[in-house]
């Protein structure tokens, strides 16, 4: 039991989400992990929310309450949503960059601040680590890739039954020469981060 | 490079998709045409035919809808070929007719009919559970919970539907469709070319003389397929004990997982059934001997807990059947691990587990998610939809009835555009609205996209012409299929792989319908579009506004559309600005690159799509060069 490893990612519609879902499960996969990973979109992207999973020891692609060993947040306050998934222990990486929704970006609703994410999150695992994923992909060449930056905090930490080499082989086994060189980039970058 | 679904090699492992594995078991079997109507949550299955046919030796078309599109495939299948046909759960309504004969026909080539069902209607009206199909259609039906399964049971479904002549059902759900999981890949198939359509009235014309022992032939072939599901080796009996669980579909997958996070791993005797119809009686029979107990595991209808229920009468048997009717388990929705464990626990008779805790504390009564603020997915930024909402709303207001359809431009139900009042199913914008307008008077204004125009939008038309129906008609027409991810339709004149050389025009059609109260605007003209609206409003009878700009998104790739400019806010437009002082855009259009800074609307550069709607509704709006989208 203590083989398996479940994570939850969260995201919005647009952010890739889904690419670097498909990146972890491969780079599990190139080291004999048996790996299962699953998505839910269809409307989530007209700017909805986009939900992954990536299970490695389970048969099950769903992860319910509760039973997440790590929470992988695009987005901070989807990442305060998904909080539920987390288990007691559990560990949190996630954006400290809003991208508000429609009703709080035209003032009909608001949402709690960054900082206030921050805090409720420490307070509820004390094992989380924010970072600017989005200003970590611009300095890499593209915002899309900020999710690879997350992916390399991730690895520094330790993390993952699998290290930093593995994601970067994986990305330049699967992605254009051009695109690759962003994402690793942005792997590197994302890995310096927690200190 | 040629892609891994056509040109890996026996024995390479590679990481698929669900509906990818089912197009490489279809390649595996020696597929030979394949047609579909796309659809969440089985869409990437023809998508990535699509994608490979250039490269592949087989035959795709999207077709215009579930029903036409397993008629051609009936077609080929008569003449020999191995066929698939794909489509979502409801699109198997739409394909019932021919469905619930061909089964008394059969597929002399070999037919597999993928139903992608979608439990907890993630992207669905519905949650219906089409194993009933198979039994309603008699049809053998497999249920994959992974995607080597999915790879598996497809080549083995289409392998049997052609050795037996049995059409076959595939079912699906969303999990199974959208999970990725390692597949390990077999030896393609190479079939010889359809020997083509052999004549013999009393095998393929259902006349009532021919329909009635073409019936007989029908229940015999279900015996000879039960056979087949009892030696099947997607049926496998493991672990021993007297509490027995069979399990189907993607339930088997939490079931595996909860037995052995409760180490209840051999404890228990399990039955995995994958290939679930007709249900392998003798297997069952002999798995319930010596057993007290059995829980039946099977997402929404208890359909194999009735017909395993129904067995153990027949066989005197008294052991204590548990699912649905009554039991633990509910009726919809989806399962989950935790589920599945609650249940085994009351089937073993052991206490109720403690709450599983999340980080936070209980998770049943976290009280974070229901506080957020939501992100409901809305129309795109520049999405022409939009702009026709904006205008039908400003010339009906809430006097009109707003009877909607499925598709991107359902998502304009949500305020401040608010233009989808009633929705039964594709197509029925037109007929339900005419027969709402009829029945009290009331003014109905029915929005429908050109796919689905296509799809069953025409005969609804065509109804209201002959039964002098009152309605006007606004077909959403963004030159593609949107929703489901830029498939082809016939009115299209891009695909993803190039030009469509055929294209089959709206107006032309409405026309020779007989409707001469007819208006073609581009929504992103406001002016006209709203003239065009005026006038239509005034006439009675049926009207039709064709409102057809592509879909930014589309538009982006396919046509290589770039536009330069970007709007930005030159004036004082107040948040709560109702004073007639500006446009009031912020709340009227909801358009996702509007954002508040320091009590004023301010538009996002980056999310602005260059659509400049917003510039012809207020004054205080104005266009810039910006970067080219």
């Amino acid at each position: 039991m203590s083989s398996k490893l479940r994570i939850f990612m969260t995201g919005v519609g647009g952010q890739g989400t889904l690419t670097a879902t498909t990146l972890l499960a491969r780079a599990a996969l190139s080291v004999g992990l048996p790996v299962t990973s699953g998505e839910i979109h269809g409307m989530a992207q007209r700017g909805g929310v986009v939900e992954s999973t990536l299970l490695i020891g389970c048969k099950s692609p769903k992860i319910g309450l509760g039973e997440a060993d790590i929470l992988l947040g695009f987005e901070p306050l989807e990442t305060l949503r998904a909080l539920p998934y987390l288990k007691p222990g559990g560990l949190v990486l996630s954006s400290s960059e809003a991208l508000p929704p429609p009703s709080v970006a035209t003032g009909k609703e608001t949402a709690p601040s960054v900082a206030d994410i921050r805090a409720k999150v420490t307070a509820c695992c004390g094992n989380a680590c924010f970072l600017p994923v989005r200003s970590l992909g611009v300095q890499a060449g593209a915002v899309q890739s900020g999710n690879i930056a997350l992916l390399g905090a991730l690895c520094a930490l330790g993390a993952l039954p699998f290290g930093k080499d593995v994601i970067a082989a994986t990305i330049r086994a699967t992605m254009k020469p051009k695109v690759a060189e962003i994402n690793l980039k942005a792997l590197e970058l994302g890995a310096a981060c927690p200190a | 490079m040629a892609h891994p679904l056509l040109a890996g090699a026996p024995g390479e492992t590679h990481l698929f998709l669900g509906n990818e594995a089912i197009v490489r078991g279809a390649i595996e079997a020696g597929i030979q045409f394949i047609t579909c109507y796309p659809g969440t949550p089985s869409s990437e299955v023809p998508d990535t035919f699509f994608r490979l046919s250039p490269e592949a030796a087989y035959t795709f078309e999207y077709s215009v809808n579930e029903k036409v599109a397993l008629e051609v495939a009936g077609g080929a299948t008569l003449a020999g070929a191995l066929s698939m046909v794909t489509m979502k759960h409801v699109g198997v309504n739409v394909a019932a007719d021919p469905l619930l004969t061909l089964t008394y026909i059969g597929s002399p080539g070999g037919l597999v009919l993928l139903s992608a069902d979608d439990p907890g209607c993630h992207s669905s009206q519905n949650e219906q559970d089409n194993r009933i199909y198979a039994r309603l259609a008699g049809m053998p039906c497999f249920e994959p919970s992974s995607a080597q399964e999915a790879k598996d049971m497809t080549c083995a479904a289409l392998g049997l539907s052609r050795e037996l002549g049995a059409p076959a059902l595939l079912r699906t759900t969303t999990r199974v469709n959208h999970l990725r999981g390692p597949v390990i890949l077999g030896e393609p198939t190479v079939l010889s070319k359809p020997a083509g359509f052999q004549k013999n009235p009393s095998r393929f014309v259902p006349i009532p003389a021919f329909a009635r022992p073409m019936h007989l032939r029908l229940l015999e072939r279900i015996e000879a397929l039960r056979e087949r599901a009892e030696s099947s080796p997607f049926n496998v009996v493991s672990g021993a004990g007297t509490v027995g669980v069979v399990a189907s579909g993607i339930s088997r997958a939490y079931l595996s997982d909860a037995l052995d996070e409760t180490g209840l791993l051999g404890k228990v005797k399990t039955l995995d059934l994958g290939f679930t119809y007709p249900l392998p009686e003798k297997l069952l029979a002999s798995f319930m001997q010596g057993l007290g107990t059995l829980l039946v595991i099977e997402e929404l209808e208890p359909v194999l807990e009735t017909e395993i229920r129904a067995l153990a009468q027949r066989l005197g048997l008294t052991l204590n059947i548990l699912g649905k009717t009554p039991g633990p388990l509910p009726r919809f929705g989806e399962y989950d691990v935790a589920l599945v464990q609650t249940a085994l626990r009351a089937a073993l008779g052991l206490p109720e587990p403690k709450k599983q805790a999340c980080a936070c504390g209980d998770a049943s009564e976290v009280a974070l998610p229901a506080a957020l603020p939501n992100r409901p997915p809305n129309l795109c930024a520049g999405c022409p939809h939009r702009a026709t909402y904006v205008a039908v709303r400003k010339v009906f207001g809430d006097t009109a009835v707003y009877s909607s359809d499925i598709g991107c431009y359902t998502l304009g139900l949500l305020p401040p555009l608010k233009a989808a009042d009633f929705l039964l199913c594709m197509g029925s914008s037109i007929s339900a609205g005419c027969g709402a307008a009829k029945a009290a008077g009331q003014t109905v204004v029915g929005f429908i996209g050109d796919s689905t125009f296509f799809h069953s939008g025409i005969t609804g038309l065509v109804n209201a012409v002959f039964n002098r129906h009152d309605i006007l008609v606004v077909i959403l027409d963004n030159r593609t299929t949107a929703m489901t991810g830029h498939q082809p339709n016939p009115g299209v004149d891009k695909t993803n792989l190039g030009d469509n050389p055929v294209r089959v025009d709206i107006e032309p059609l409405v026309r020779g319908i007989g409707i001469t109260q007819i208006r073609k605007v581009n929504p992103l003209n406001q002016k006209a579009t709203l003239a065009a609206i005026e006038e239509l409003k005034d006439l009675s009878g049926v009207r039709v506004l064709i409102a057809e700009e592509p879909c930014p998104l589309f538009a982006r790739r396919a046509y290589g559309q770039k536009r330069n400019q970007v709007a930005y806010v030159a004036g004082d437009c107040a948040a709560s600005a109702q004073d007639g002082s500006c446009g009031d855009c912020l709340n009227t259009l909801a358009c996702p690159a509007f954002y508040v800074e320091d009590g004023k609307m301010a538009i996002d550069p980056l999310l602005c799509s260059g659509c400049m709607l917003c510039l012809q509704i207020c004054k205080n709006i104005k266009a810039r060069k910006g970067d080219a989208k």
